[in-house]
């Protein structure tokens, strides 16, 4: 019985030795993790704080921008878009609104005025500098513009062969991210030829084509034109996609209002060769100018 | 203002002369471009990146695929050739030179200028239309945008490769042609085919060798071609790249590319002719 008794307080003081051992224990991890939580705290603060200072600095600006060939296509435009936002520009056809895209790619210099990628005025840039700034963009034009020569895989893989030294096995699985990113068959559409694709499949592959060598910055010439309103909306989603998952930041030149509407941090009027406004979708929409009136209510 | 002039303004005062002056120097900008693209290039041809895979698939096309033309052209030249001589020589009963007077034509001449003309309408229209349309596609803008110099990636394996497999073309067209004539020659004219080679190869030996080899005969055939392909190649990438006005615009292209190149090609020619023969004047 003692014995057994003995057995039995043995264990328990056991037991409670160990219970403060875990205590112990446990209090000291709470204590690592309070300092740990500190720490990432004030990581994250400074992070923070790095990011708003990020954000401050436009990735884009066009400052007073004047631009003609035989007659002015563009007086005094400015413009900014900030790290993560998406610029869309609409406009009456021939305003001006492609150009403005080559504008910020360097394909055209401004007679007057800057644009600025990243703070650095790219307008001083000679041809191969220039030609080095728009690898941080990717551009999808209006026609997709893909290469009819070269099958879906070179289109998008073109960019990874001319400007990194990625072994195929990475170019590969970088063309199969990409295709799946913007929801196409990799294996099905990857031998095609550009000429094999539906309009809106071309559009894709000229998405996953702009976007290989993640850029920092998108850029997007009437994405949705000739296209039905279901794959206007994929694409559409699409670009929003891009933007919330990768950060990326977006200019968009289109005439469709609706999609606009559902993109836009900021929405550009162009008009008579210059922007005739610039504010949020919400402001846009309130906005009494006859103009904007009546081109919303065209739309 | 007097009634004669009711509407005088300074600005307005001599349109014609405003409009001639204008148009004299867009020609001018024009040609400027011309050569900027013909230096520009050229100037590609020893710096990184080269496109090599796209100057063998150009030599292909320009060179390869255009040998069936240049053949056929050939050949048929050739046989015109001996049938007219013949006649001409038949009145001097002098039949027995036909060879000299088919290689001697073929060589210096009618190979380098048919070849050309042959390529500029082949493969001159065809490098005009893809370029021109890769332009109104904006491909060209595409090729600009993802980083890459179109003027490298596009005209310089062009331009190097019609440099390249012209002479190689009037090589051949020069052969088949005196081929050409040897077959009339033996069948139509009665001459023995020794005899006829015996005098293709005296009209060859007769003006000379440079370095003690090469036949100055083919000098001048070799060189004329070269300048050909250069002239081709580079007035298809010029107009091609120039394109502006969608489809209709690629048309256009096309049509000057041959005109500008054909043109040139005979111009060209006669210049390059007494160039040579002063500097291998027998």
């Amino acid at each position: 019985m003692s014995d057994e008794h003995d057995t039995r307080e043995r264990t328990a003081q056991e037991q409670r030795a160990a219970e403060r051992r875990t205590d112990g224990r446990r209090a000291k991890e709470r204590s690592t993790s309070k300092v740990r939580a500190a720490i990432r705290d004030e990581l994250a603060d400074d992070r923070s704080r790095a990011e708003t200072i990020e954000m401050q600095v436009p990735v884009i600006e066009l400052s007073h921008v004047y631009l003609s060939f035989d007659q002015p296509i563009l007086e005094d435009v400015s413009l900014v878009a900030k790290r993560g936002e998406t610029i869309c520009i609409v406009g009456e056809s021939g305003t001006g609104k492609s150009t403005t895209l080559k504008l910020i790619l360097r394909l055209l210099v401004p007679e007057r005025g800057t644009v600025s990628i990243n703070g650095e005025d790219i307008t001083e840039l000679n041809f191969q500098e220039a030609l080095d700034s728009r690898q941080g963009m990717g551009m999808v034009f209006q026609g997709a513009a893909l290469f009819d020569s070269m099958s879906v895989f070179e289109n998008i893989a073109y960019p990874l062969r001319e400007h990194t030294d990625m072994s195929e096995e990475e170019i590969a699985s970088r063309v199969r991210e990409k295709l799946e990113f913007v929801d196409l068959d990799p294996d099905r559409v990857m031998d095609q030829l550009p000429s094999e694709l539906s309009g809106g499949m071309r559009k894709r592959v000229g998405i996953a084509r702009g976007m290989a060598n993640n850029p920092e910055i998108m850029l997007y010439d009437e994405p949705t034109s000739g296209l039905d309103p279901l794959t206007t909306g994929t694409i559409t989603r699409l670009i929003l996609k891009l933007q919330r998952e990768l950060g990326v930041t977006s200019v968009v030149v289109s005439h469709d209002i609706r999609s606009v509407f559902k993109m836009a941090t900021n929405v550009a009027v162009l008009h008579d060769r210059r922007i005739s406004f610039f504010g949020t979708p919400e402001e846009m929409s309130a906005s009494d100018d006859q103009y904007i009136r009546n081109f919303l209510g065209g739309a | 203002m007097s009634a004669i002039l009711p509407d005088y303004r300074p600005g307005r005062l001599s349109p014609l002369s405003e409009r001639i002056s204008a148009a004299i120097k867009k020609r001018l900008a024009t040609v400027r471009d011309y050569f900027s693209l013909a230096g520009r290039a050229l100037g590609f041809v020893f710096t990184r990146p080269f496109y090599a895979q796209d100057w063998v698939q150009q030599m292909d096309e320009i060179g390869v695929q255009s040998l069936g033309i240049v053949l056929l052209t050939g050949f048929f030249t050739g046989m015109v050739l001996a049938l007219q001589s013949s006649v001409q020589l038949q009145t001097f009963g002098a039949t027995m030179y036909i060879g000299r007077l088919v290689s001697a034509s073929m060589i210096r001449e009618l190979g380098p200028v048919l070849a050309g003309l042959m390529v500029a309408g082949r493969v001159g229209s065809g490098i005009a239309a893809q370029l021109g349309s890769m332009r109104v596609t904006e491909q060209i803008d595409a090729l600009n945008t993802l980083g890459t110099d179109p003027i490298k990636k596009l005209v310089t394996p062009r331009v190097l490769a019609a440099l390249v497999m012209l002479p190689v073309l009037t090589i051949i067209n020069d052969f088949v042609g005196i081929l050409g004539g040897n077959l009339i020659s033996t069948t139509l004219v009665g001459i023995p085919t020794s005899l006829y080679w015996r005098t293709v190869w005296e009209q060859i030996a007769s003006d000379g060798f440079t370095l003690g080899v090469i036949p100055n005969d083919f000098v001048q055939g070799i060189v004329k071609p070269f300048v050909f392909g250069g002239v081709i190649a580079i007035s298809a990438c010029f107009f091609g790249l120039n394109t502006t006005g969608g489809t209709e615009g690629v048309g256009q292209s096309t049509t000057r590319t041959v005109v500008l190149s054909s043109i040139l090609i005979l111009v060209l020619d006669y210049f390059l002719t007494q160039v040579l023969l002063s500097i291998f004047a027998p």
